[in-house]
């Protein structure tokens, strides 16, 4: 008789984190299926949660952790004790830190536990820490939260429920992917039109009732045509804007003087705007008044000043916003363009949702219903991973607020625990006393201006990856793209021990994976090498690890404990906040240990505030002992569900010894809806409010103001245009003017603007196949079934000029290099771009897979013809090919050019580097 | 027994429903079917060369994608291919050894792998490539519309369906009793014009597919407006002359 | 579809071994059974060798061949269950054939059992070729040409076989190998017809229709669910070069259907009749072997319009 269990726990097959229910035989894994009470997922499970097993039968798993014994890159280890490994990396950080803590460098991947590892990096005191957002959506991220206090995708959803026109741009289909499934699922069931913008009509643009094949990095001027029109048509929520954005805001207009393009404020720091009604200034907040939108005041010292809303409908009236104007940029036709707008205009003011729900705004006002905007939008990569994303990304919010279409019902909404205050947080943390003191605040942040920024008296970067500096000054989640190559140009001055966990660093997530790995293994004139000391922590063998001086051997998602957690990437939804935990349902069997868990032995070992007991030694077992007992802020911890010493207090408790007990209890989560009087409007709703600032989400009950204008990047402006203290470097300074806009602009990418376009005339973007997470499904035996290679896909028509037919070879190049890839005609593709599906090829030797794989045979990375740097002038060291506000990655700048294969070139993919599989000696065969 | 048995009067008709409009073509509900198959009663379902240069296996639904054109539109399809669950299936009437059978009281058509000699010939008959060869163990299998679940008491009333429908993430799969025409998966079909797949060859499927449709509310002008002929701003002016309260 | 050495070596030397039983039977029938009962009894000594061996070689093809004799069962539904009643049935009718032309070579039980075990070995050539043409999917088997031809091919090719052992046997006889280049010309044009025919016929379905869009759709395919070739792919997916193909009719129509029917004639006349007799046996072999390889790869499956493939 077999003994059968079911344990709840979450999935990490990807990004998304949706419940899932382990069931189990004999202790053996039987099956995964979706929980149906976890708010995420309802029950459903995506092929990746479905392919669980087989990751945790993966043969990549690492079992031991390793110690180099051959050149870096060669694979060859011996295997170490836990034991040797925390004692050798202790003797190395303790030494860092009571030198130079800066020397530190810690990446954290596609982390979900960054309030810890950032909390350790503040706490050790380096400001050199990030996970992967700068490599993947910050443009995103820093868009929405400067703007709205919330962003598409982590911070936000759309109203599935009420929306009746939904416009989907450029998104990611292995993120989020369950909910957003969900979603568009209910829009069908209801009718509702989808319409995606997106040069690849795959996934959900293949189910969207309009395909608009927008060629890559113009959905930002397509956004603004769509605002042109509207503006011209005179379909503007205007109530909305006067409510709840800073649109009436008065902007000092004194060009040339140290406030031009600040907001105009009174002795108490109020904004100010014009009552027409009494026809005075007045500070913009009160109540009651008519305020103007358009004209030019007078302001009491006698400087003009204009609604922030006359200068955004001044720029986007020009003609160079008009359809016309902007069509063949975008690929798309202008009488396309126009009648998008007037959908758009048709669904939000001729269709409003009525919700028969009174709420209470911040005023105290009482209105007797809920009316929306049932025009709702996301986006994702699309928009995020271009140098221009960050203004796109803007310009989509600004759209939606002069639809007054934010957090109503049918429009896009927040999920709990945003709206926070614009923007969420503090200034990044920077150094402060002596060596091995922590930061003053975690170590990313957000700059309200020049003074907020991470840079030495010349204005060059403080941190490695110079995010915070005037190369990247919105870097709120830094550039992890740009760790290694920063840190090989800085050499061991600046830093010693970079600790890479859970990325790819050397292969799919370096922006180019020859010269990443070639940095790894540079050294300098004594032969020692240029970034001195490497330390992976991985749960498999990417090709990551094979660069590694340290290897510090992680579990799989099924054999740790883990905490989903509001203070960190949170899974609450428009209707109320949730976190979830994971829980060990395996047994490792193998000699390995949560990264977490070595985090906090580590913290422990070294002495590190917060993490270390008064009589000395680790403060927490575990991180499940972390999960329970830490406190952020008194009462707010890790988790926000059954705290209390009874389990009955939410966000605000003492810690509860049986937390965790009550979490497995309750199916793996914790969830509270929100009353339906909270659930719109949220941003100025008083009860949502005083229950999120009840709850610690929020510092303050006050409204939260939306920002059409976005002052803090027109303070950095002025210091490019030589005001203030603290000033940019000449050779940045034309940058930080043009790019620090504080209404949304559009350019060319960067790279584009720079690269010979008749030479490259063609755009090359990577999509996310449903069915893999980045690069882990090709260790898993079933997900590799349906794509363990990859092909290049150009629309038919470009294919017949050029001669390609189905399965040939051909040879994309761009201006740094070329990659031999096999191609694939479709319809379904803007005429001029080509892609191909991400982080498929894979290196030789790694992730478990036998030599002939055709992983490494046929499956090639896109990124082997992407730079980390633009082209150079010649006079300055190049630029990071980066968004220039946010430093986000801007991967799909690329242009290339293709060319067919001679028909005897062999039935390989090129460039291949060499296998370098891991060669372990084991501990007992080590030679004395 | 491979003759066709008698359809008593008011027996069901179990069978999946596909949505084709919102199939998002993510997989899912293939990697789930073979994960609670390989554990499931009908035994491991095989995978071959797992990490090496031909890795394949036995899948009992595998999802496509196509791209269509019509005088109306293009799109792209994605399309779950699996037992249709036929009333008039060739597969198991070509069967020698009764292995291959359709059940009187709800229309499902299973293989006992108990008895099945493995001579390939019913994956012949069938036009839909439905069923797939287990080389591990010599027999032929096929999706089983998850009967370990369906008729499942163990497990609570809602999970008795298959782990395909379950498990799909875009809701484009419906199971439930097609003979029943009150049932929602029956008036799924009529409303949508479910159709037959290769109804040509007269194997009369249970499973149906919805096609493509379009979105259902209106959503305004299907033309595109000329552009406003007053010049840039006399709208909005007119708009932003009204009066506003804050 | 895939030609599985198993199946071509199966219908192939069943072909032989029940035509030549037909041929033995109808001689016998006829009532040259008298004349010579050492034809009839080697003649049926090589059947039984001959179709146990194609027989044989069938079980090769089964995932699980012990148990086999459960393919005996569904003879009510199945064409496949059919053949194996059929063959095995064939096996005492042959037998006693052989056991009544032995003892009384000249009695009207011998003349009968001829007759019986002609039929029995048609019939069960009939049910192979059924096992095929009753295949809906497959437009190249599923017609009316399918179960003549291998009527028509068991009748030459064991006819080959016929005048080889009359030649050897008896000596050289005018009348079956007359009757054998007839049957060659007969299969030959058999042959002919069927290619016209599937040449002519319009596919089954279209992609469109498989997937359920509506008529006059273009519909292209895009990805397929898995990358590397899986059982349908195998199995129903086989493709040969149209120019290959041709390639190969052509050695088949030579080699298996004109050679022996020139050397037929050849040997009707006179002329080097062991020589011409073995040589076409031989050719009627390969010949028939190659057309058996063709009969399957140029047969195309429906469920291989879903991978694109042109049905």
């Amino acid at each position: 008789m077999s003994v059968k269990s079911v344990a709840h726990t979450t999935c990490y097959m990807c990004a998304c984190r949706c419940g899932i229910k382990v069931h189990l035989e004999d202790g053996r894994l039987r099956y995964i299926e979706g929980n149906r009470d976890h708010p995420i997922n309802r029950g459903v499970l995506c092929a990746k949660g479905s392919a669980g097993i087989m990751t945790a039968l993966s043969p990549a798993r690492l079992s031991t952790p390793l110690k180099r014994t051959g050149p870096r890159g060669s694979g060859a280890f011996e295997a170490i004790s836990w034991e040797e490994a925390l004692r050798l990396l202790t003797e190395r950080l303790t030494a860092i830190r009571a030198s130079d803590p800066n020397r530190l460098a810690l990446y954290t991947g596609r982390d979900q536990s960054q309030s810890l590892t950032g909390h350790f990096a503040r706490m050790f005191g380096t400001i050199n820490f990030a996970a992967h957002g700068g490599f993947c959506s910050v443009n995103m991220a820093a868009a929405g939260l400067y703007s709205l206090g919330g962003a598409f995708w982590e911070f936000g959803e759309p109203d599935w429920e009420h929306a009746r026109l939904f416009l989907l741009f450029g998104v990611a289909e292995d993120h989020d992917s369950n909910p957003i499934k969900l979603g568009l699922a209910r829009l069908k069931a209801r009718g509702a039109k989808i319409v995606s913008f997106n040069p690849v009509r795959t996934g959900y643009s293949a189910i969207a009732d309009e395909f608009i094949a927008v060629t890559p990095g113009t959905d930002g001027l397509l956004v603004l045509a769509l605002i042109h029109c509207l503006l011209e048509a005179g379909q503007i929520d205007t109530e909305f804007l006067v409510r709840y954005t800073n649109a009436h805001h008065l902007v000092i207009d004194v060009p040339g003087s140290a406030e031009h393009g600040l907001i105009a404020r009174d002795a108490e720091g109020r904004a100010l705007a014009f009552d027409r009604t009494a026809g005075t200034l007045v500070a913009a907040e009160s109540l009651d008044i008519d305020p103007a939108l358009m004209g030019r005041f007078t302001l009491p010292d006698g400087r003009a000043a204009r609604p922030a809303f006359a200068l955004l409908a001044e720029r986007y009236s020009e003609a160079s916003y008009a359809p016309e104007a902007v069509a063949a940029r975008c690929g798309v036709d202008a009488a396309i363009i126009r009648r998008l707008a007037a959908q758009i205009a048709e669904a939000a003011f001729r269709h409003p949702v009525v919700l028969e729900q009174p709420w209470t705004d911040t005023a105290g006002r009482r209105h007797e219903r809920m009316v929306g905007r049932p025009v709702a939008m996301h986006a994702m990569r699309g928009i995020s991973a271009h140098s221009n994303g960050f203004h796109s990304c803007r310009a989509i919010h600004v759209l939606q607020m002069l639809i007054g279409a934010v957090d109503t019902p049918g429009s896009w909404r927040y999920k709990s625990p945003y709206p926070k205050p614009i923007p969420g947080g503090g200034p990044p943390g920077r150094t402060v006393g002596p060596p091995g003191t922590p930061l003053d605040a975690a170590p990313l942040g957000f700059p309200l201006g020049p003074q907020d920024l991470l840079v030495d008296e010349e204005g060059e970067a403080l941190r490695l990856d110079r995010a915070f500096s005037w190369e990247a000054p919105l870097a709120i989640h830094g550039l992890m793209h740009m760790a290694i190559a920063r840190a090989f140009e800085a050499g061991a001055q600046k830093i010693d021990t970079l600790l890479l966990f859970m990325s790819n660093m050397a292969w799919n997530s370096a922006m180019n994976p020859g010269e990443t790995t070639r940095m790894l293994c540079a050294t300098d004139a004594h032969g020692e090498y240029r970034i001195p000391f490497v330390v992976v922590a991985d749960a498999f063998a990417s090709e990551t690890v094979a660069y590694a001086d340290l290897v510090l051997p992680d579990t799989t998602y099924l054999e740790r404990y883990d905490c989903i957690s509001l203070l960190d990437r949170p899974i609450g939804s428009a209707h109320g906040p949730a976190d979830a935990i994971r829980v060990p349902v395996l047994d490792p069997g193998r000699d390995v240990r949560p990264f977490q868990d070595v985090l906090i032995e580590l913290a422990g070992r070294l002495g590190l505030a917060d993490f270390t007991a008064a009589r000395g030694g680790p403060l927490y077992a575990s991180y499940a002992d972390y999960i329970v007992r830490h406190q952020r802020r008194p009462g707010i911890g890790p988790l926000a569900g059954f705290r209390g010493a009874d389990g009955t207090a939410v966000g605000r408790g003492e810690p509860n010894p049986e937390q965790l007990r009550r979490y497995v209890e309750n199916g793996g989560f914790w969830s509270q809806h929100l009353p339906p009087q909270q659930l719109y409007y949220k941003f100025a709703n008083r009860d949502y409010l005083a229950g999120a600032q009840q709850m610690g989400f929020i510092g303050s009950a006050e409204p939260i103001v939306l920002q059409l204008y976005l002052e803090p990047l027109q303070r950095l402006r002025l210091a490019a245009e030589g005001h203030g203290a603290r000033v940019p470097p000449q050779r940045l300074r034309a940058r930080i003017a043009r790019y620090c806009d504080p209404l949304p602009i559009w350019y060319l990418p960067l790279e584009q603007a720079m690269s010979e376009r008749s030479r490259y005339p063609l755009h090359a973007i990577t999509q996310r196949p449903m069915a893999m997470y980045h690069s882990w499904g090709s260790q898993n035996a079933w997900l590799r079934q349906i794509l363990p290679e990859n092909r290049l896909y150009l629309h038919r028509e470009l294919a017949a000029e050029l001669g390609i037919e189905d399965e040939d070879w051909v040879w994309v190049e761009s201006r740094t290099g070329r990659v031999k890839a096999r191609a694939r005609t479709m319809s379904g593709v803007n005429r001029h771009t080509v892609w191909t599906w991400n982080a498929i090829g894979k290196r030789a030797g790694a992730w478990g897979l036998k030599h002939d794989a055709p992983e490494f045979t046929r499956g090639f990375l896109l990124n082997h013809v992407i730079s980390e740097f633009l082209p150079g002038n010649g006079a300055d060291a190049p630029q990071s090919n980066s968004d220039p506000v946010t430093g986000q990655a801007a991967w799909f700048d690329l242009t290339v050019r293709l060319e067919r294969c001679s028909p005897d070139s062999p039935d390989e993919t090129a460039p291949r580097p060499d296998a370098n599989p891991l060669h372990i000696t084991p501990r007992s065969e080590k030679p004395t | 027994m491979t003759m066709l048995p008698e359809r008593a009067p008011g027996a069901r008709k179990m069978g999946l429903v596909i949505d084709l409009d919102t199939c998002v073509g993510c997989h899912a509900c293939a990697v789930n079917c073979k994960e609670w198959n390989t554990g499931g009663e009908a035994g491991i379902l095989p995978d071959y060369d797992k990490y090496g240069a031909n890795p394949d296996g036995v899948w009992f639904n595998r999802i496509h994608s196509y791209e269509t054109e019509s005088p109306e539109r293009s799109r792209t399809v994605n399309f779950p291919r699996s037992c249709l669950h036929c009333e008039n299936p060739l597969c198991v009437t070509v069967c020698p050894t009764g292995a291959s059978f359709k059940r009187a009281e709800d229309g499902i058509v299973l293989i006992n792998t108990d008895i099945c000699i493995g001579c390939k010939l019913c994956s012949w008959a069938c036009p839909y490539g439905a069923r797939e060869f287990d080389e591990d163990n010599g027999v032929m299998r096929k999706c089983t519309l998850c009967i370990d679940r369906i008729y499942n008491e163990a497990l609570p009333e809602a999970e008795r369906e298959p782990a395909c429908v379950s498990t799909c993430p875009a809701k484009a799969r419906h199971f439930g009793d097609l003979a029943d025409p009150d049932s929602p998966v029956a008036k799924l079909v009529e409303e949508r014009g479910g159709v037959d797949l290769l109804a040509e060859l007269g194997y009369r499927p249970t499973n149906k597919y919805l096609p493509p449709r379009q979105a259902q509310l209106p959503t305004g002008p299907e033309e595109s407006p000329a552009r406003p002929s007053q010049g840039v701003g006399a709208a909005l002016l007119r708009l932003l002359d009204k009066a506003l309260s804050r | 579809m895939r030609p599985a050495a198993s199946i071509l070596l199966l219908t192939t030397l069943t072909g032989f071994a029940y035509g030549l039983l037909a041929w033995l039977g109808l001689d016998a029938a006829a009532g040259a059974a008298a004349a010579a009962p050492t034809l009839l009894l080697t003649g049926i000594g090589l059947v039984v060798v001959l179709a146990t061996a194609g027989l044989a070689a069938s079980a090769l093809h089964l995932g699980r061949r012990e148990r086999a004799w459960r393919a005996f069962s569904q003879w009510r539904s199945s064409w496949l269950s059919r053949e194996g009643v059929a063959a095995l049935l064939t096996y005492p009718v042959a037998l006693a054939f052989a056991a009544s032309a032995y003892h009384s070579p000249a009695a009207p039980l011998t003349r009968l059992l001829g007759a019986a075990a002609a039929l029995a070995g048609l019939g069960t050539v009939y049910c192979t070729a059924m096992i095929y043409g009753s295949l809906k999917p497959i437009r190249q088997w599923h017609n009316p040409h399918t179960a003549p031809d291998y009527l028509v091919f068991a009748l030459f090719s064991g006819g080959t076989l016929f005048v080889l052992l009359h030649t050897v046997v008896i000596g050289a006889g005018g009348w079956p190998a007359a009757l054998a280049a007839a049957a060659a010309a007969a299969a030959l044009l058999a042959k002919l017809a069927y290619w016209r025919h599937i040449d002519r016929q319009a596919p089954l379905a279209t992609l469109a229709s498989a997937i359920g869009m509506a008529h006059g759709t273009v519909v292209r395919p895009l990805d397929a669910p898995h990358f590397t070739e899986n059982f349908v792919l195998r199995e129903m997916g086989f493709q040969i070069a149209r120019r290959h193909g041709m390639t190969l009719r052509r050695i088949a129509l030579g080699l298996g259907f004109l050679l022996p029917l020139l050397l037929s004639l050849l040997g009707a006349s006179g002329g080097a009749p062991l020589v011409s007799s073995a040589l076409a046996v031989v050719c009627a072999a390969l010949g028939l072997l190659t057309e058996r390889w063709l009969f399957f790869a140029q047969a195309t499956h429906v469920s291989a319009l879903y991978y694109g493939r042109s049905i």
